[in-house]
């Protein structure tokens, strides 16, 4: 003891940090990943491996070449973001278009920002977005699974079930009943696998599990997700209620798409979404309607990207509005 | 289901490593160095000079103030020197240096183990004797006790909380003699319930003590059998969280009531003393001893079960005598700590002296107790949820970083009672209490000011 550490209290500090924070974010995204692997075979394999590279040289690329400063991809956040890009995207995008996807997530949403903690925005989703404004014919070209499982399907480009539902009411007069991809089916089998999306979509089951392993880590709370999920389920159930013609049901709206993969993972992140529980309840009704909105009544069948970018943009004001529970202050 | 208190809060392993090792009695030291300022408030005044005798119990320096306290002497010797000399907390503050001679102590007092039960009428009495035996508070704050059980005009104790949540981890002095000193304990809870006008009391302690939740019982049971005074005491099992032995989180938990902003807990009809306070309280009123011992605990991971100790101490004790006697600093210490780990002064050598209030000897290594690099904010919202005063340490820190007092006071910086939770909780370790603490000393000058 010839010289003792002198600081200031608190003398202990909790195992956790970002990196590990990160890594369980990985961990959970894992069943996802493996069964996208299992559906969509080397495809997915090779969409996953061009994005996480992608993502990370982009970042280390800006960090040390642009910003002359040590490099931060070994907290993790980048390889979570180009996890989350894979898994929003067709697997049949070409490399190219995932590098680009990259490029805006981390280039242009994270670090312009000033980087982790600082993006106002989703960076995974700022990628596909932009992918799916600018590569409209890629972003939609949806190969059916021909992996190691799924019935060995020949490569088959067909439309999610979102989107054949869209294209198809969109005709004059068109009735749910008419349209046999919705009639047809079978929600059982779309716990587990859902065939037609993003690599990230296949398995609510997937998705569950990680959700689940989330929330007994600790890493999230489960306010937010439950709000976008129960916001779905009310809001369409009204309208399905009213016209069950017109209108696709909750269950429907609950396991298809992109909504379990955001309302788990992208509306979650914890830089982009509010800091308080009111607040967070607030952003996830936000999330909701605003996808069922776009799934109703606007020009794309999905809309749970759009709806969570533009809740992002919400959350300073919700942090201002919303605070937490003060002691003593009631 | 077991109470505890509503918002926020930690689970740190609570490593009560000593709680089984008994609590053995220091030999005096040759020398001692006893501060005047063992208390929060005015330092207490010297009256004594070198050369001359002092007994153990002599006072050897008065309160300088409504809030201050006596200082006795905890030897019997010859004063040596009165003067500046490092504290705890690394200040210069005045310290009587005596050296010992013997073990003399001044007329009256009453050292032998006889419980005494019956508890004297005169509250007036009681009161002068907590305060010229120079009783403290003990849980940390070290208030004068005296001051605490006279309420304001107009106020009324409603309820007596006996805090023996010893929510730090590591110590376990508060165990010790809710074990060893169980009806001493609650004796001195009588006493204290009696001149709050017999307020019903309730003794708080952690689940993670189950022995001296039995112990305390058993005493409260066999008092109670006794006579009137001792009706109306209860013990309560709290469930584990840190920091429960904060006093407006104990007065949540006890009593469902949340003390406001700057308010005191006698506003929601609440006084909170430490269970090591009762134990003096009742030394002082039944035994006529002053406070001039008290016990702390030696621990610390790296050190062997047999090097584990709950020591009773005099103060002045110089910390490195009490270090040597315990067998030495283990080698892998790189940070002592006096106190707990969460709020207890890393101290820079073993220098300093015991004081009314010293509860332990912690030796951390230097894997448990440096922090990692700083990185950047995540906004995962830990440190909002580990705080129990319910504030957001993440918005405070960037106002505290801009000096932005307005936002820092509306955002009740100011309420923040240094737990550690924050910092404790941060993945990103960011020093989210280091820097809220000085912004949280500067917003209380300002309205300090405005008054």
């Amino acid at each position: 003891m010839d010289k003792l550490l002198v600081s200031p209290s608190p003398h202990l500090h909790t195992k956790t940090s970002t990196k590990s924070l990160m890594r369980d974010v990985v961990i959970a995204l894992m069943p996802a990943v493996i069964v996208s692997f299992l559906f969509y075979g080397w495809s997915s394999m090779l969409l996953m491996a061009v994005s996480i590279a992608s993502c990370l040289l982009v970042e280390l690329f800006i960090t040390r070449f642009l910003l002359k400063k040590p490099s931060t991809i070994a907290d993790c956040s980048a390889l979570v973001t180009g996890i989350l890009l894979a898994l929003n995207l067709p697997t049949a995008t070409p490399w190219w278009v995932v590098f680009i996807g990259s490029v805006v997530a981390i280039g242009v949403a994270k670090m312009t920002f000033g980087g982790l903690g600082q993006n106002l925005f989703n960076p995974a989703l700022v990628g596909r977005v932009f992918l799916l404004i600018s590569f409209p014919t890629y972003m939609t070209n949806w190969t059916r699974p021909q992996g190691f499982i799924g019935g060995g399907l020949d490569a088959l480009t067909g439309a999610t079930p979102l989107g054949k539902v869209k294209e198809l009411m969109s005709m004059d007069g068109a009735t749910l009943t008419s349209i046999p991809e919705y009639m047809d089916l079978n929600y059982c089998d779309m716990l587990f696998y859902n065939i037609g999306g993003s690599a990230g979509e296949i398995s609510a089951i997937a998705l569950l599990l990680g959700f689940a392993y989330l929330l007994i880590r600790g890493v999230i709370k489960p306010h937010i997700t439950l709000s976008i999920i129960m916001t779905v389920a009310v809001f369409s159930g009204i309208f399905w209620l009213i016209d069950p013609a017109q209108f696709t049901d909750p269950l429907f709206n609950i396991l298809t798409g992109g909504l379990l993969l955001g309302a788990i993972f992208m509306a979650t992140d914890y830089v982009t979404s509010p800091m308080s529980k009111t607040g967070g309840i607030v952003f996830g009704i936000g999330i909701g309607v605003i996808t069922m909105l776009i799934r109703y009544f606007g020009a794309y069948p999905e809309g749970v990207s759009f709806a969570i970018l533009i809740m992002n943009s919400v959350v300073p004001l919700l942090n201002k509005w919303f605070h937490t529970k003060k002691y003593g202050r009631a | 289901m077991m109470k505890t208190f509503s918002i926020g809060g930690i689970h740190p392993n609570d490593n009560k490593i000593s709680k089984d090792c008994k609590i053995e009695v220091l030999p005096v030291p040759s020398k001692v160095f006893i501060s005047v300022a063992q208390h929060l408030g005015a330092p207490a005044t010297p009256v004594v000079k070198p050369g001359d005798q002092v007994k153990v119990g002599q006072v050897i320096a008065e309160p300088a103030g409504f809030i201050s306290a006596y200082v006795h002497s905890s030897v019997s010797g010859t004063v040596k020197s009165v003067g500046p000399r490092q504290d705890l907390a690394g200040n210069n503050m005045t310290h009587i240096e005596i050296d010992v001679d013997g073990d003399e102590w001044v007329e009256g007092v009453d050292l032998t183990d006889t419980l005494v039960t019956a508890i004297p009428e005169d509250n007036k009495a009681i009161l002068e004797k907590i305060k010229m035996c120079g009783v403290v508070g003990l849980g940390g704050a070290t208030f004068p006790a005296h001051v605490k059980l006279c309420p304001p005009p107009g106020k009324v104790a409603e309820c007596l909380i006996l805090n023996g949540a010893e929510c730090e981890p590591y110590l376990t002095s508060d165990n010790r003699i809710m074990l060893e000193k169980s009806k001493e304990i609650v004796v001195g809870a009588a006493i204290m319930k009696q001149v709050l006008g017999g307020c019903k009391t309730v003794i708080g302690i952690e689940e993670n003590k189950p022995e001296a939740i039995k112990a305390m019982s058993a005493a409260v049971a066999e008092l109670q059998k006794v006579g009137k005074s001792y009706e109306g005491i209860s013990v309560m099992a709290l469930k584990k969280k840190y920091p429960q032995g904060g006093e407006k989180q104990l007065i949540d938990a006890v009593m469902g009531r949340q003390v406001k902003s700057m308010g005191l807990p006698i506003d929601v009809g609440a006084v909170v003393q430490n269970v090591a306070t009762s134990l003096a309280v009742y030394e002082a009123v039944q035994k006529n001893i002053p406070l001039i011992t008290n016990v702390l605990t030696v621990t610390g991971n790296c050190l062997p079960m047999d090097k584990q100790h709950n020591y009773k101490f005099r103060i002045g004790m110089p910390l490195s005598y009490i270090a040597e006697y315990a067998g030495g600093v283990p080698e892998q210490a790189a940070k002592i700590i006096s106190g707990g780990p969460m709020m207890g002064k890393a101290i820079a050598n073993l220098d300093a002296t015991t004081v009314k209030g010293s509860s332990s000897l912690l030796y951390l290594t230097a894997e448990q107790t440096v922090r990692g690099e700083e990185s950047p904010c995540i906004r995962c919202g830990r440190c909002a949820d580990a705080c129990p005063m319910g504030l957001e340490p993440f918005l405070l820190q960037k106002y505290a970083r801009h000096n932005m007092m307005d936002e820092l006071e509306e955002n009740a910086v100011q309420d923040c009672i240094e737990c550690g939770c924050c910092l404790y909780s941060c993945p990103a370790n960011i020093p989210l209490l280091d820097v809220i603490r000085i912004a949280k000393g500067d917003v209380i000058r300002i309205i300090r000011t405005r008054k």
